[in-house]
Formats: structure tokens, C-alpha cells, sequence
């Protein structure tokens, strides 16, 4: 037997070399992705409202909605980059009393997958043989962090009275226990740096 | 009964005697494949790859020409730095893990140019299939294509005789993959330096 281990195992340990690696880092998993209206002229438009919290979520409670805000040692340079951002691309921004041109609405999100797996003795299938079959439980949480910019004067062109959105953006990101805030800069940073056509300037 | 156990001893015995004999004729290499991809894997993937494994028996039905199959494996394996892929209106942004497997299986033939010396060069043409598959990871997803595709893979090498028994094996092979399906739209091609022993 120890013989048969010492073959065994070299084999074992070089097939698991051969496998190539994935990413390293959870920010390896980092996605930045947008899409915007082609037809919306934004060269147009010049001010922009933006509300000072940002929705993580919502309940509702026999009829009543409750919004849940994120923490402001994360929203403030949160906000902060995304009017920096939309700024320097010559927007100016506004009260929502105002009568901007756009509105701009971040919301975050998180969302945990659980996942199992069991497997059962082989032999429980073979010859009938009862075994107790082994769960594990897993479970991974993503964050997303979505910007939606929407015309007010749209919401009479459509059928449900709602602005439709002529961009929108989000980053998604696993999340871990350690939370780094400019994981959210950076993908809002990404998000205008790859929409070039928000310019108005 | 036990006459039965006789001829089923013999039976085994001469059984024996004659793999042994047949020995002579088998040529099984195994070798390490290194791969350098072409075409539109090479687009895909640009990196050479070191993850590679090939089988290749031989059985000898005149002194120079040998019929036998092969099957390998090479991996191909490339990270992307973060990048932005466009795409009509949508824009994404991220790392890329860029995998490319291809198992070639193939039925051989093999000329062999001097097969009384120690050191015996040869050419073999290899023909059957390929599995291809091909996954692009972003985020926590992953977009795989596949196909079978039909395969062509000359190759040359050399098989430098150390016994009665062992041989150093070394090829260089190029494989084309015909393109197959409407999964992956190209054709999978590369070449391969394979380096290990033959057993006789």
C-alpha cells in the first residue's frame, strides 16, 4: 500500500499543476458594465439632480416603504465620485426642483447565492442499500452598484408614465468582509471613462 | 473439471508467449507536449502552452509501416489584463480568463525511414477528430463554445533506440481542426513539440 501511495500521489500532485489558474483576487471578478439609448441626444442636455443617499433597500410593510440607506462612510465618496465624474464631463448639477434635464439614481445591492451539493454512496444506487447522503452548503455574496440616468420629460412617452432610462450602469463585484470603498470609485470611474458619449462639453 | 483447468493454463500460457511476440511490433510512446497555437486560437489565445500530453501506439505491420492511434491533450491557458469589450451599445469591463482544451483523437500511419538502425526518423499522418472547447471567463460567468472537429495532424519525429525495450521519443505535429459546427467558427489549429520514451 505505501508503495502504490508514493506512485499515487506524484501523479496526483503534477495532474493538479497541469490545470490552469483562474483569478487570484476578488477584485479579479470585478465587472464594470453600461449601456445607454443610441438615439438620446445627451450633447443636448446640461443639468443633471442626484439624490445625497444612495438605496441598498427596500420594505414594504402594509403599504408603507421603508428605503434603507447605505452607510454615509460609504455613500459620501460614493456620491462624491459620481458628480466628480459627471462634472468633468460638463454636466452641472442641480436641485431636483430645478427642472433638471436628467436624473441620476444609484442604487447598491447585495446578493448572496447559496449553493449545495450531496453526494451519495454509489452503492445506495447499485444495490439498494441505504446511506446517508452528505450535504455541503456554500454560499458567495455579490454587490452590485447600479447608476440609471432618465429623462423627466420622457415619463409622458411612456405607456407606464415613467422616465425610461438612457443609461445605466453597474459594477458587480464579489463581496468579502473587508470592505474596500474605492473598489466602488474605481468601477464608477470605469463606468464614464467607457461611456464617452455622456459628454456634453 | 480440472482438465478443463489444464487447457485453460495452457491456454493462458500461450496466451503470454504470444503478447510476447507481438512486443516486437507494438511501439507505444508517451510524451510531454509543449504547443504553440495558430490562426484563430492563436488570436484567442496568444501564449505557448506547457500543459500538454500525448499517447501514441504504433503497431507494426511491415518492417517500415506502422497503423496505431492517438489521443492527447493541450491546454491553453491565458489572463487578459482588465479591458474593455464593446459591443453595439453595451460596454463591459474586466479581466478575461481565456481557456482553450483540445483532446485530438486520431487513427495513424506511420512510415518509418529506417527502422533496422538505433536511431529511426519518421512520418506519420494522423486522421479522426478533435474536441475543442473553449471558455471565456469574466466576472462569475463563463461563455463556453465546443465542437468536434474533423482532424488532420502530419507529423515528423525521430525515436532514438536505448534498448531492446525503450526508445527516446521526440515529434514535432501540427494539428488542424476543421471548422465544425456553429458554436466555435473557426477552425482550431497548432503545433506541438512532443518529447518523451517509446516502448516496444
Amino acid at each position: 500500500m505505501k508503495t502504490k501511495l508514493a506512485t499515487v500521489l506524484p501523479i496526483m500532485v503534477l495532474l493538479g499543476a497541469c490545470y490552469p489558474k483562474g483569478p487570484d483576487y476578488v477584485e479579479d471578478a470585478d465587472v464594470v458594465a453600461t449601456s445607454y439609448d443610441v438615439k438620446y441626444d445627451f450633447k443636448a442636455k446640461s443639468t443633471f439632480a442626484m439624490p445625497d443617499k444612495i438605496v441598498v433597500d427596500v420594505s414594504i410593510d402594509r403599504g408603507d416603504t421603508t428605503y434603507e440607506y447605505m452607510l454615509p462612510a460609504f455613500a459620501t465618496p460614493i456620491l462624491g465620485a459620481i458628480q466628480s465624474d459627471m462634472e468633468k464631463y460638463g454636466w452641472q448639477r442641480v436641485d431636483i426642483d430645478e427642472d433638471p434635464d436628467v436624473v441620476l439614481t444609484p442604487a447598491g445591492i447585495s446578493s448572496t447565492t447559496y449553493f449545495y451539493s450531496y453526494w451519495y454512496d454509489w452503492w445506495y444506487y447499485g444495490w439498494g442499500w441505504y446511506y446517508p447522503p452528505y450535504y455541503t452548503v456554500s454560499s458567495y455574496t455579490t454587490g452590485t452598484l447600479i447608476m440609471v440616468l432618465s429623462d423627466p420629460s420622457q415619463a409622458a412617452n411612456s405607456p407606464i408614465r415613467r422616465s425610461p432610462a438612457v443609461w445605466t450602469a453597474a459594477g458587480n463585484g464579489l463581496l468579502t468582509g473587508y470592505y474596500d470603498v474605492s473598489r466602488a470609485t474605481d468601477a464608477i470611474h470605469q463606468a464614464f471613462a467607457q461611456s464617452p458619449y455622456l459628454k456634453t462639453n | 473439471m480440472p482438465s478443463a483447468m489444464k487447457k485453460i493454463i495452457i491456454l493462458t500460457l500461450l496466451g503470454i508467449c504470444a503478447c510476447t511476440m507481438l512486443m516486437a511490433q507494438n511501439n507505444f510512446a508517451v510524451s510531454y507536449a509543449i504547443a504553440q497555437p495558430t490562426g484563430d486560437l492563436n488570436s484567442f489565445i496568444g501564449k505557448t502552452s506547457f500543459r500538454g500530453i500525448s499517447f501514441d501506439y504504433r503497431y507494426t505491420v511491415k518492417d517500415n509501416i506502422a497503423i496505431g492511434f492517438s489521443a492527447s491533450m493541450n491546454t491553453f491557458y491565458e489572463s487578459k489584463p482588465k479591458d474593455t469589450y464593446t459591443v453595439d451599445n453595451i460596454s463591459l469591463t474586466g479581466k478575461q480568463y481565456r481557456y482553450s482544451n483540445n483532446i485530438p483523437l486520431l487513427v495513424t500511419g506511420t512510415y518509418f525511414l529506417s527502422p533496422e538502425e538505433p536511431m529511426k526518423p519518421f512520418v506519420t499522418l494522423g486522421l479522426g477528430t478533435m474536441y475543442s472547447r473553449r471558455n471565456t471567463d469574466m466576472n462569475l460567468y463563463t461563455v463556453e463554445l465546443e465542437a468536434w472537429n474533423f482532424a488532420l495532424q502530419p507529423e515528423i519525429g525521430v525515436q532514438y533506440e536505448l534498448s531492446d525495450m525503450t526508445a527516446l521519443h521526440l515529434s514535432l505535429k501540427y494539428m488542424q481542426g476543421f471548422q465544425a459546427g456553429n458554436e466555435l467558427k473557426s477552425a482550431q489549429s497548432f503545433f506541438s513539440l512532443n518529447i518523451g520514451f517509446a516502448f516496444y
